[in-house]
């Protein structure tokens, strides 16, 4: 079997599962956009890998190979920074609201008394 | 009919006094809510002294979000029509009687700038965009609407029903996806021509680039809205409905 094959299995599964988290509402439209290019560019880059040997010659790499490492590590750190912020705004909802909750029983509980 | 006024404020103080003084000659203030949504300003307590109930976000989570807080308070008081109103000043209370006219006829009634034959004052290519948009979701809901990004609108009681359940929190896109939604669960949308004033605030797209992100994200919202089946939440609403009319 040629490694194509396996390639293109690979990321056409990615796209479809891609594309069903989004059909039934687990992926939120948000973070649809970089998923759908990602799952896109494998699938093309796959079916027509000498469209990586055109842009490795562009750039003047040599091993090709070595294009697709550096630019998919790129945009890992760059999904993982992605992750890193929404961690952080979403602690710090988390925060207010338990503050506010918080201050809201005792208030409560002020009030009954 | 039990009629409710929904007002999603953030940071509204400059305005909101106004808008519910206005109000108040058109719709009782006990049937008025304001949410605000994690407003850093005194838009809570203006609205409290102007006598309406006042719904408060501890964080910011956008007008989709304050929307689907409205309709779940009007699911649980037994509204029959809830009524969308911005709190810029921008959509006229007077109107408020046509928009509740039709919303026997209509499961959501729109107040539409345009329907009247008024057309979008901006760039030819802002024109056409709005064109786009609104022929895409004219073809969602099966008539023809001409101002969907309009959020003076009227939901009647199926819609508070669906909406209560689950309403398109989506950034600038909850005007457009709740029309989509509602059209594909079968409910039926209509629009009335309306006068609105001018926004006290900046337009929600200035710059051409800001412009151009909006409009991709509402036609990506578009697209993914057709692919996507039902939001999990009516899903389990489907099938309580279905338990209960078999037992």
């Amino acid at each position: 079997m040629s490694p194509q094959i396996l390639a293109i299995i690979l990321s056409v599964a990615m796209l479809v599962v891609v594309l069903v988290l989004l059909r039934f509402y687990f992926l939120p439209e948000k973070y649809a956009v970089i998923w759908l290019v990602a799952a896109l560019v494998s699938v093309v880059l796959a079916i027509f890998p000498s469209l990586l040997d055109a842009i490795a010659t562009f750039f003047g790499i040599a091993q090709p190979i070595n294009l697709l490492f550096v630019a998919g590590f790129f945009i890992v750190l760059l999904l993982l920074m992605q992750l890193s912020l929404e961690l952080a705004r979403t602690r710090e909802q988390l925060r207010k609201v338990v503050q506010s909750v918080a201050a809201d029983m005792e208030q409560r509980s002020h009030d009954d008394r | 009919m039990k009629t409710l006024i929904a007002i999603p404020a953030f940071n509204e103080e400059a305005s909101i006094g106004a808008v519910l003084a206005e109000l108040a000659g058109h719709h009782p203030m006990e049937h008025v809510i304001v949410i605000d949504d994690g407003s850093r300003d005194a838009t809570s307590t203006i609205a409290r002294d102007a006598g309406v109930r006042v719904i408060r976000h501890s964080v910011n989570l956008g007008v989709g979000a304050a929307m689907g807080s409205a309709f779940k308070y009007a699911a649980r008081n037994g509204y029959e029509a809830l009524v969308q109103l911005d709190a810029d000043g921008q959509h006229r209370p007077e109107f408020l009687s046509v928009l509740l006219d039709r919303v026997g006829s209509a499961d959501i009634v729109v107040g539409s700038r345009f329907a009247g034959g008024g057309e979008f004052r901006s760039t030819w290519a802002r024109r056409n965009v709005q064109r786009v948009i609104a022929w895409t979701v004219s073809a969602y809901a099966r008539t023809r609407l001409t101002d969907v990004t309009s959020g003076f609108r009227v939901a009647g009681p199926k819609a508070i029903q669906l909406f209560a359940e689950h309403y398109p929190v989506e950034f600038l896109g909850d005007t457009v996806e709740s029309i989509v939604l509602a059209s594909r669960h079968g409910l039926s949308v209509a629009e009335v021509p309306v006068v609105m004033n001018e926004r006290a605030g900046g337009l929600p797209s200035q710059s051409i680039f800001r412009a151009t992100l909006y409009t991709g994200r509402i036609l990506l919202i578009l697209v993914l809205a057709g692919f996507r089946s039902s939001p999990p939440s009516i899903v389990d609403m489907k099938k309580r409905a279905k338990r209960e009319s078999a037992a």
